[in-house]
């Protein structure tokens, strides 16, 4: 185990977009990034899920590396981060949000697959990265982040939140 | 300078309650998902951008304000977002190169 405390920066930051999917037949969500000038559009079957197109957003990625250790954590499956907005009394995210109190900010780390069906999410070192350098350059001694994987969510599909994506950027023009 | 002190000096009023912070540094951007990779800690931000999601980043990097230039004023719940944050709003009707020259005269980069 390290023993270094990590002084964590971004690196390998990509410019792309977040493109989002539905599967008509049993309603899952599954997103992914594109690096492509414009991002594919196409619907196409994978398995079981007949995917369509839902829609997509100029979004960013990047991985996050110790300026002091070298170690580097991969970030890939995080599609994007959630301020979490959710008061549902029996879900997790609420409850972490309402026992931290004023000043707690909890962001959700978002996968790519909304149904987990296969069992994976985030990283927990990825979680424990995003955690700890976002906390890092935070200067505000009455603030604090707490990044959860999107499995804490009682249905990511229902979960309240605010999605920091570029929604609304083809709006101003 | 603190962010009270740049408002006063441009005659800019806040929207929204704040934390009145020491400005490090300004970013300038309409995307929020470039505000996570590029805005930094007690930083100003300077945008066109008056969406909800704005605040959801510029609260993730701990922005001490933001400016939105060219007139354009945020909905009543980006305001009550960014007054939990303690997030300073202020609205200037020039636009961004304008504000950008008047930060420059004014010292803060």
């Amino acid at each position: 185990m390290s023993t270094c405390s990590h002084a964590w920066s971004m690196v390998n930051i990509r410019n792309g977009y977040l493109v989002v999917e539905g599967c008509y037949k049993c309603k899952a969500r599954a997103s992914f990034f594109s690096t492509e000038p414009r991002p594919p559009v196409d619907d196409y079957q994978d398995g079981e899920h007949f995917w369509t197109y839902l829609g997509s957003f100029q979004a960013v990625k990047f991985d996050l590396a110790c300026d002091d250790c070298g170690q580097t954590v991969d970030l890939d499956d995080m599609m994007g981060l959630m301020l979490s907005t959710c008061s549902d009394p029996d879900c997790e995210v609420a409850r972490i949000a309402k026992e931290g109190g004023k000043g707690t900010w909890v962001y959700v780390a978002l996968c790519a697959d909304s149904t987990h069906a296969s069992g994976k999410c985030v990283s927990d070192a990825g979680i424990a990265a995003l955690t700890e350098y976002f906390n890092g350059n935070i200067r505000d001694a009455n603030k604090k982040v707490v990044v959860v994987p999107c499995t804490k969510c009682k249905s990511i599909d229902t979960c309240r939140g605010i999605v920091i994506a570029d929604t609304g950027l083809t709006d101003l023009y | 300078m603190k962010v009270s002190e740049l408002a006063e000096k441009i005659g800019l009023n806040s929207l929204a309650e704040y934390t009145d912070k020491e400005i490090e540094g300004v970013y300038i951007s309409d995307m929020v998902s470039d505000i996570i990779t590029g805005a930094m800690a007690n930083g100003i931000l300077v945008t066109l951008q008056t969406h909800k999601n704005l605040i959801a980043a510029a609260n993730l990097v701990d922005v001490a304000a933001v400016i939105f230039v060219r007139g354009k004023k945020p909905a009543a719940d980006v305001v009550e977002l960014a007054s939990r944050a303690g997030i300073g709003l202020f609205v200037a009707d020039m636009d961004t190169w304008s504000f950008a020259t008047k930060l420059i005269d004014l010292g803060i980069r």
